[in-house]
C-alpha cells in the first residue's frame, strides 16, 4: 500500500550504503553484547585464559554460553575430555538453527556456508531468521554482514575484559538478562496466532522438565525438537479439519501498523 | 578450596581447538545438507516452530533452571517480573533496543527492592 508516499520514518534511504543499513540492523545486538562480552572476558581471565586465547576463543566458538561454561569447568578443574563433551551438547542445538535458516540460503557456495556456519550464534541468528521471513531484500549476504558485526563486537567485548580483568565487579545475573530480554523480544515477534501462544506455553514447561532430567542443555534441544512438533503437527491437524478455528487467528500487536518490520507473509 | 586452574596456554589453546570443532560441526551439516537438495514441504512447516520453541526454552533456561545444578529455581522473581515487563514492551513498542534496555533497567532496579 502506497509505495510511492515517501515516508522517511519507514522507509530506508535507498541510498544508505550496505554496511550502515546492516549495522542499523546488528546495533541493538552489538550495543548488548558489550557488557556480556566484559564480563566474559573477565571470567575468562580468572579462570587462565590469556587474552590473546580469550580473543581466539571469542572468535572460534563464539558463543556466549559456551564460555562462560568453558570459565566455570575451568575454574572447578574439570577434566578436558568432559569440557569438550559439554561443549558438543551445548553446540547441538545450532543443528536445529542452520537447518531452519538452510531455506533462505539456497544456492549459496560451499565457502559462504563455510563462512556463515562459523560465525552464526543463537543471537544474530533471532536476528536474521526474523529479517529473512519479513524481509524479501535481505540476503545471505546481509545476514553475514550481520554475523560479523556481531562476532566484532564480542570479540572486542571479550578482550577488553580480559585486560581489565578483576579490576572491575560486574553483576553476572544483570548483565545476563540482556540476553534474555533479547529471546523474549523475539519470541513476541514470533507470536502470530493463538496456537504459537500455546506452543510457547508447552516448550517452556517441556524445557524446564527435559533440562532437569538431562541435566544439561541437551534438554534445550530435546524439548525445541518435541515442540516444534507438536507445534506442526496441531497447524496441520487444524489447517485441514478446521480451517476457522479461532486458534490460527492473527493476533497483532498495536504498534504492528507502524512497525518497522514490513511484514509480507501469507 | 583452591579455584585457580593450573592449565598453561598450550592446554587452553586444544580446548579451543576442540570446541571449536564441536561447534563447527552441528551448524554446518545441516546447512551444506538442506541446501543442496530440495527441501520437502513439511520440513520447512516444522522448522517455522523451531525458533519460538527454542527461544522460548533458552528464557526458561535463563530464568528457571540453575545453571551448575539444572534444578528448578522458582525465586528469581526480579527476573520473572521484568521479564513480563519486556514482553509488553516489545508488543507495544515492536523495538529490539527498547525491549532491552527496559529489561535492564528492569532488573537492576527491581534487583534492588527484592534480594
Amino acid at each position: 500500500m502506497n509505495k510511492r508516499r515517501p515516508n522517511p520514518k519507514q522507509v530506508a534511504d535507498p541510498n544508505e550504503p550496505l554496511w550502515r543499513s546492516t549495522l542499523r540492523v546488528a546495533m541493538p545486538l552489538n550495543l548488548s553484547y558489550i557488557p556480556i562480552g566484559l564480563a566474559c572476558g573477565i571470567l575468562l581471565h580468572a579462570a587462565g585464559f590469556n587474552t590473546l586465547l580469550t580473543g581466539l576463543v571469542s572468535i572460534l566458538i563464539f558463543s556466549g554460553g559456551a564460555q562462560f561454561l568453558i570459565a566455570t569447568m575451568l575454574t572447578i578443574n574439570s577434566p578436558l575430555l568432559s569440557i569438550v563433551l559439554m561443549l558438543f551438547f551445548l553446540e547441538l542445538r545450532y543443528a536445529l538453527l542452520s537447518s531452519s535458516l538452510s531455506p533462505y540460503l539456497k544456492g549459496e557456495s560451499n565457502h559462504f556456508l563455510f563462512m556463515f556456519a562459523v560465525s552464526l550464534n543463537d543471537e544474530n541468528y533471532a536476528i536474521n531468521y526474523l529479517k529473512f521471513a519479513t524481509d524479501k531484500k535481505w540476503t545471505g549476504k546481509e545476514a553475514l554482514m550481520v554475523e560479523h558485526y556481531s562476532l566484532l563486537f564480542w570479540a572486542v567485548s571479550n578482550v577488553v575484559g580480559s585486560l581489565i580483568g578483576s579490576t572491575l565487579k560486574i553483576d553476572l545475573g544483570i548483565v545476563n538478562f540482556a540476553l534474555t530480554a533479547l529471546f523474549l523480544y523475539m519470541i513476541v515477534m514470533q507470536i502470530k496466532n493463538r496456537l504459537t501462544v500455546v506452543i510457547c506455553l508447552i516448550s517452556g514447561v517441556l524445557a524446564a522438565v527435559c533440562m532437569m532430567l538431562t541435566k544439561s542443555t541437551l534438554g534445550l534441544v530435546i524439548s525445541t525438537i518435541i515442540a516444534s512438533l507438536i507445534g506442526f503437527y496441531l497447524e496441520t491437524t487444524l489447517r485441514k479439519h478446521l480451517p476457522d478455528s479461532h486458534w490460527l487467528w492473527k493476533l497483532r500487536g498495536p504498534g504492528a501498523k507502524k512497525s518497522v518490520v514490513e511484514n509480507t507473509d501469507e | 578450596m583452591s579455584a585457580v586452574n593450573t592449565w598453561n596456554s598450550t592446554q587452553h589453546f586444544w580446548l579451543i581447538i576442540l570446541g571449536f570443532c564441536v561447534a563447527f560441526v552441528p551448524r554446518f551439516i545441516p546447512l551444506m545438507l538442506f541446501t543442496k537438495r530440495a527441501i520437502p514441504e513439511w520440513f520447512n512447516e516444522w522448522m517455522k516452530f523451531v525458533p519460538v520453541s527454542l527461544f522460548t526454552a533458552l528464557v526458561v533456561k535463563d530464568i528457571f533452571i540453575d545453571s551448575a545444578s539444572y534444578a528448578l529455581i522458582l525465586n528469581h522473581f526480579s527476573e520473572m517480573l521484568a521479564a513480563v515487563v519486556v514482553v509488553i514492551i516489545a508488543y507495544r513498542t515492536r523495538s529490539m533496543a527498547i525491549s532491552v534496555i527496559t529489561g535492564l533497567i528492569a532488573v537492576f532496579l527491581l534487583s534492588m527492592f527484592i534480594a
